[in-house]
């Protein structure tokens, strides 16, 4: 066997593909609801491997299938452990704010109040690089897995950080923020010798982002004006003798609020869209690159039809949730270059442990 | 270097690809399948073999058999699809649910996990009654003392009325508003035919319930409402409606819910009919006559279709069963002496505790 395998080969001309069909994945989605459903939600986390084992194992990367290696067992204890943490955690807050409230120490209670927000945004960058690292180290091919030697706690700070900046500019700076936290954190990520590098950068996200803002402001004034122009109208003939009696103020109000609150979504939609295509392609590891051709009407596609299988299933569908995400990740993505498979040894980053899969225990994205 | 044909001529050989889990490069090997292991050889003359205590089966996609090793993490050997039963006989049966349910088979598993989970549900409805009684008073008041406050402009302050108000629970059960637990009876001027028991021992009447009434009927309801309380059906409702967790966070005053919600916590229909049972002992005990609560009952169930928005409200949090009326009327001891349960002025009082003009509606 050729020792370089360049991606593109035969049969797999992007490089990557997703060969499972949902015939095959019924009995997995049937049984892992039932037995979910009747251990009152403890079998879940099997279920999740279940489902990854099959996932991952029908995904062909350029010659040969992946392998999920996580355990239902793992991300059990990953969320007593979780538990055992956040329990005490939440309850001091439970109880310690309300007092400090009673007593009057309002300085005291704002302080314990900001304290306990900034560590949950905390905790969620550092569950959130964890959760990488953690699929990374769990996933094999060419029986070489990934991972990373960095914990993810000055990860943690770093989002914490961006999140705050974030919140101060009222969202404004996100782009900036939210490429500067994909690559550190793609950065820190490793497969077999290779070290992951991402240099993605904000130049063309931001004018997306400024649609998040300006589309539904100038969807409510459009639709404003409509409303008066057809109030209007509908005026003139009312007094005229003819036609309906105008339109209630309270339903051009819903209308206007309707056509806002679908904007903002959408736009969101429409600049992560973007986000995705332009943080694959700034991604790469030893001489392979990555592309994503997802577009928004794609990704609107991917939720509404998620939505609407669960809703005609009465949610049986959600089992297929994970199936059809997966289906969709792996279908966008492209890999391009080659990779000297002689070059792959095995990874020396921090040997998987029991309980390492906390983050993944409250399906925290990944990616 | 023992060649492989001597051992087990008939033995088919496969040719199967190694990785070695220290490399990515793959191996191409020859497999032969011995009676309790596995032996890889190649040309070149290496061989090894592997017990098969040491082997696993890793998930593949149909296309071929793929086997670990326990002991070295990235180890595969893949096989074509033809090894399969071989592998079977070699390994035994393929793991499919986890091991906890292998054990005991799908169908046992998912029989005995619905009984169980079957349980827990009915616990969690039954466990409320049990615990309950168990729940100090005083952290029911804290939940009902941050709730109510002191109900603010709402309430009705007329004190010969409130005095009234409170003869009335006292007959009706006497010593009932005494001590530390003892029940706090307020009348709000409300316009909604309606009365409820909030925690913490707190009953409210509303207006309309006091004056399109009569002291004997009034009496009837607030027996009712106090048998919610004696019976710690409000600390059952929280705990119901709001988890067990509700115990815990009653201690800390703060139940996490709006008062709206504390509001319309709603009885079991066991509680409303031990409720119901408790205010006919109370009302016989007292000396009370049942008829006129009767007769308001009868006349609720009556108007009931007739939707008289102001008495929809009682009949939602109080839904009336067609034998209610008819117990509180069964309950009438033809040779039993009753006496009114609020003299004529105390119920004059009364019907003037609120201020003539409502101040809410």
């Amino acid at each position: 066997m050729d020792a370089v395998t360049s991606a593109g080969a035969a049969n797999n001309s992007r490089g990557i593909s997703f060969t499972g069909t949902w015939r095959e994945y019924l009995p997995i989605a049937v049984t892992n609801a039932l037995l979910t459903i009747c251990t009152l939600g403890i079998y879940r986390f099997w279920a999740a491997a279940r489902q990854r084992r099959y996932l991952w194992s029908r995904t062909v990367f350029i010659d040969d299938t992946l392998e999920w290696t996580g355990t239902g067992k793992e991300m059990f204890l990953g969320f007593l452990l979780v538990m055992c943490v956040l329990a005490p955690f939440f309850l001091f807050f439970q109880f310690v704010f309300p007092a400090l409230v009673a007593h009057a120490q309002v300085t005291a209670a704002f302080a314990i109040f900001a304290l306990f927000y900034l560590s949950l945004i905390y905790l969620g960058g550092f569950a959130r690089f964890r959760a990488l690292r953690y699929r990374l180290s769990r996933t094999y091919w060419h029986g070489i897995r990934g991972g990373s030697d960095d914990g993810g706690w000055s990860y943690g700070a770093q989002y914490l950080g961006q999140i705050f900046l974030t919140g101060l500019t009222m969202g404004i700076a996100w782009p900036w923020f939210a490429v500067e936290l994909w690559n550190a954190r793609w950065n820190k990520m490793s497969f077999g010798p290779l070290q992951f590098e991402s240099e993605l950068e904000a130049k063309g996200l931001g004018w997306r982002w400024a649609a998040v803002y300006l589309v539904p402001i100038a969807v409510s004034i459009a639709a404003m004006i409509l409303a008066a122009l057809i109030g209007g109208f509908l005026t003139l003939q009312h007094d005229a003798g003819g036609g309906t009696a105008p339109p209630s103020l309270s339903a051009l109000f819903f209308l206007v609020f309707a056509a806002v609150y679908l904007a903002i979504p959408l736009m969101t939609l429409n600049w992560y869209a973007k986000y995705f295509r332009m943080a694959a392609e700034a991604t790469r590891i030893g001489r392979l690159e990555f592309g994503f051709d997802a577009t928004t009407l794609q990704w609107l596609g991917l939720f509404l039809g998620n939505v609407a299988l669960a809703v005609v299933t009465l949610g049986f569908g959600l089992t297929y949730w994970g199936y059809r995400n997966w289906a969709f990740m792996v279908r966008h993505l492209h890999i391009y270059g080659e990779i000297d498979v002689s070059d792959l040894t095995q990874s020396t980053t921090h040997a998987p442990r029991e309980a390492e899969g906390f983050a993944d225990a409250f399906d925290i994205g990944a990616i | 270097m023992p060649t492989l044909s001597t051992s087990a001529q008939s033995d088919p050989l496969f040719e199967g690809r190694l990785y070695d889990g220290v490399r990515g490069h793959p191996h191409d090997v020859t497999v032969e399948f011995g009676p309790s292991l596995l032996r890889l050889s190649q040309p070149g003359g290496w061989s090894d073999e592997i017990a098969a205590t040491e082997l696993k089966r890793v998930e593949s996609d149909g296309g071929n058999v793929r086997l670990g090793r326990k002991d070295l993490q990235g180890w595969r050997l893949i096989l074509p699809a033809a090894a399969a039963p071989r592998v079977q006989s070699l390994l035994g049966k393929e793991a499919r649910y986890g091991r906890w349910i292998d054990r005991v088979g799908l169908v046992p598993a998912l029989v005995v996990g619905g009984f169980i989970t079957a349980a827990v549900l009915a616990l969690g409805y039954i466990a409320p009654h049990w615990i309950a009684p168990h729940v100090p008073m005083s952290w029911e008041r804290n939940v009902g003392g941050a709730i109510v406050g002191d109900f603010g402009e709402l309430r009705c302050r007329d004190a010969n009325g409130q005095r009234a108000l409170e003869a009335l629970v006292e007959r009706v059960s006497p010593g009932a508003t005494k001590g530390p637990d003892g029940i706090k009876v307020a009348a709000l001027d409300v316009s909604v035919f309606n009365a409820a028991a909030l925690p913490g021992g707190y009953i409210v009447v509303f207006k309309p319930a006091i004056t399109e009434t009569n002291p004997d009927a009034l009496a009837g309801i607030l027996a009712h409402e106090v048998a919610h309380v004696h019976r710690r059906h409000v600390a059952e409702a929280l705990i119901r409606e709001f988890g067990i967790g509700a115990i815990v966070r009653m201690m800390g005053g703060d139940i996490g819910a709006n008062a709206e919600q504390i509001v319309s916590l709603s009885y079991t229909r066991q509680n409303e009919a031990q409720a119901d049972a408790d205010a006919i002992q109370m009302l016989r005990r007292a000396g009370i006559s049942p008829r006129p609560t009767a007769a308001l009952f009868a006349g609720l169930a009556k108007e009931k279709d007739q939707e008289i928005a102001s008495r929809a409200v009682f009949l939602q949090s109080h839904p009336l069963s067609k034998g209610r009326a008819d117990r509180f009327a069964a309950s009438f001891d033809s040779r039993a002496t009753y006496r009114p349960a609020l003299s004529p002025s105390e119920w004059n009082a009364l019907v003037h505790i609120c201020p003539v003009q409502s101040k809410a509606s």
